[in-house]
């Protein structure tokens, strides 16, 4: 017997569209189920979001510093000069 | 001017008698290197020079010139073809330059393509180097999976993880996928309009799925007599998007709905980002291994980039890396716009099941949306379903800007990078599934 390609195909439209729907489906209630498990056990620290912010002035706070130390160093070496 | 003419008649005999007196002197050094080579006359010189040049081999080809299969060619395949593939590539460069359609792929497409119809070089048989390419990565898929890799590393699933339910419209546009197939198979059997078996119409329906890499990835494993068809159809349209979406997405949708504002997307935390990838692929074992090498590459190259400590790594796979693959898979897809193969009737009957499957994916997408909004909960804009398409990002910029006609308030982009990305992960299931079908 002839196999009827139609129904192959509708076959293969029936198993290719439920494979794609259940997989993400299954993809949106893991990711559900994930952001409730991840905001409850594991939540972002507030108030330091991002841990280069407060580095970054401090190493230019030192750097600051280390200039009015140079330049008050220099000033007094010119006065006493 | 006697004298000059003397002169060089005289110059060319004492080079000739020198050339001899050598070649005498060092023959029974080079006994083994003697060729067979006989003196010819100027005049049959220039004859066999000019039977070399293009301009006779377009015009009246050689009889045995075989194609890069080392099949034999019709004439028309040999001359006025290659001239019309020649003057189409130029089309491409119209296009990708004046126009700005996808110039990073139809540039090096549209070139690979001209060099496939030069005659007698044979660039793309399987010594010249647009063969050795696609040998190296078209035939046996590499190209796609590396393509898939950098796609990864510069994908941000942060909107879909915000949203998680806009995957679904991604998940519904791939029914331009499976709708096609049913079509093409329908129409191949009860009509005499096409004649594609039940694998090559698998093939050209994936066009649909709008993902230049999966339509290769599946082209050479179900199709490859296809795959340079199929491949410039799936690129081409991709490049369309901003021209094919826009009528379908208005048809379909009320002016009400397309004015639907949607709510601002939450903060994703990195660790979300972070174990996304596992999960997907996790799911991907599980479910559909026949789809890890897409999904497994995607996934690859994004938790590179999210992982946030190899940012060489991921530099390189975004930038470096796939810009030189594009390269290469764009002169390799090139290489099959020869004229024997790509002007042939089944290329037209490609092209056109391949708008059919992209138009059918991009309302199934608008439809989905719609449905969705009849359940209760939080509404969405019906604009954003189109761009379930994985064509990333164009699909979903044609959204934003579609809304924005409408609207100038309403910034649809990052609510359209959902269903966007969750289209790459839908057609990449597709793919497998079709794949293990075959298996």
């Amino acid at each position: 017997m002839e196999t009827n390609l139609v129904i192959e195909g509708l076959k293969f439209m029936i198993l290719g569209m439920g494979t794609v729907l259940v997989f993400l489906v299954v993809l949106i209630a893991l990711m559900n189920l994930q952001q409730k498990i991840i905001e409850r056990f594991f939540p972002e620290p507030k108030g330091a979001p991002a841990p280069s912010t407060p580095t970054a002035p401090t190493g230019q706070q030192k750097d600051n510093k280390k200039t009015v130390a140079a330049i008050s160093a220099a000033i007094m070496h010119h006065n006493k000069v | 001017m006697k004298l000059f003419l003397l002169s060089i008649i005289s110059v060319f005999m004492l080079m000739t008698s020198a050339h001899a007196g050598g070649h005498a002197a060092s023959e029974p050094l080079s006994v083994h290197q003697e060729e067979d080579y006989e003196a010819k006359g100027m005049g049959e010189m220039l004859g066999n020079f000019f039977a070399s040049t293009g301009i006779v081999a377009l015009m009246s080809p050689d009889e045995n010139e075989l194609s890069a299969h080392g099949e034999p060619m019709s004439d028309f395949h040999k001359g006025w073809g290659r001239i019309i593939m020649i003057l189409i590539t130029f089309l491409l460069f119209w296009l990708a330059i004046k126009k700005g359609f996808e110039p990073l792929l139809l540039l090096p497409i549209g070139f690979g393509g001209l060099l496939a119809n030069i005659p007698i070089a044979g660039i793309s048989g399987p010594d010249g180097f647009l063969g050795v390419l696609y040998e190296a990565g078209l035939a046996n898929q590499l190209f796609p999976i590396l393509i898939f890799m950098g796609v990864g590393a510069m994908t941000d699933f942060g909107p879909l993880l915000a949203n998680p339910k806009t995957a679904l419209l991604g998940g519904a546009a791939q029914f331009g996928i499976f709708g096609t197939l049913v079509g093409a198979v329908a129409l191949s059997e009860y009509t005499t309009l096409f004649d594609f078996t039940i694998k090559q119409a698998s093939a050209i329906s994936i066009i649909g799925g709008a993902d230049g890499p999966t339509s290769i990835f599946i082209a050479s494993a179900l199709a490859p007599e296809l795959l340079g068809a199929i491949a410039v159809a799936s690129y081409s349209y991709m490049a369309m998007v901003p021209i094919i979406q826009p009528p379908i997405m208005k048809a379909l949708t009320t002016d009400a709905e397309r004015k639907i504002k949607m709510v601002t997307l939450r903060q994703v935390s990195r660790l979300e980002k972070l174990v996304f990838p596992i999960m997907v692929l996790t799911l991907a074992i599980l479910v559909l291994p026949e789809a890890t090498p897409l999904i497994g590459a995607f996934m690859f190259g994004n938790f590179l980039k999210v992982s946030g400590v190899v940012d060489r790594l991921s530099d390189t796979m975004e930038n470096a890396l796939i810009n030189i693959i594009t390269i290469f898979l764009g002169l390799a897809v090139g290489s099959k716009l020869s004229a024997d193969q790509f002007l042939v009737a089944d290329t037209l009957a490609i092209l056109a099941l391949g708008i059919v499957a992209f138009s059918a994916g991009t309302a199934a997408g608008v439809i989905m949306a719609k449905i969705m909004n009849m359940f209760p909960g939080t509404k969405v804009n019906p604009l954003i379903g189109s761009a379930g398409v994985s064509a990333v990002p164009m699909a979903a910029r044609v959204s934003n800007k579609v809304g924005m006609e409408y609207d100038r308030s309403n910034i649809l982009l990052m609510h359209a990078m959902g269903p966007n990305v969750a289209g790459v992960i839908g057609s990449a299931v597709a793919a497998g599934v079709l794949l293990s079908i075959f298996s």
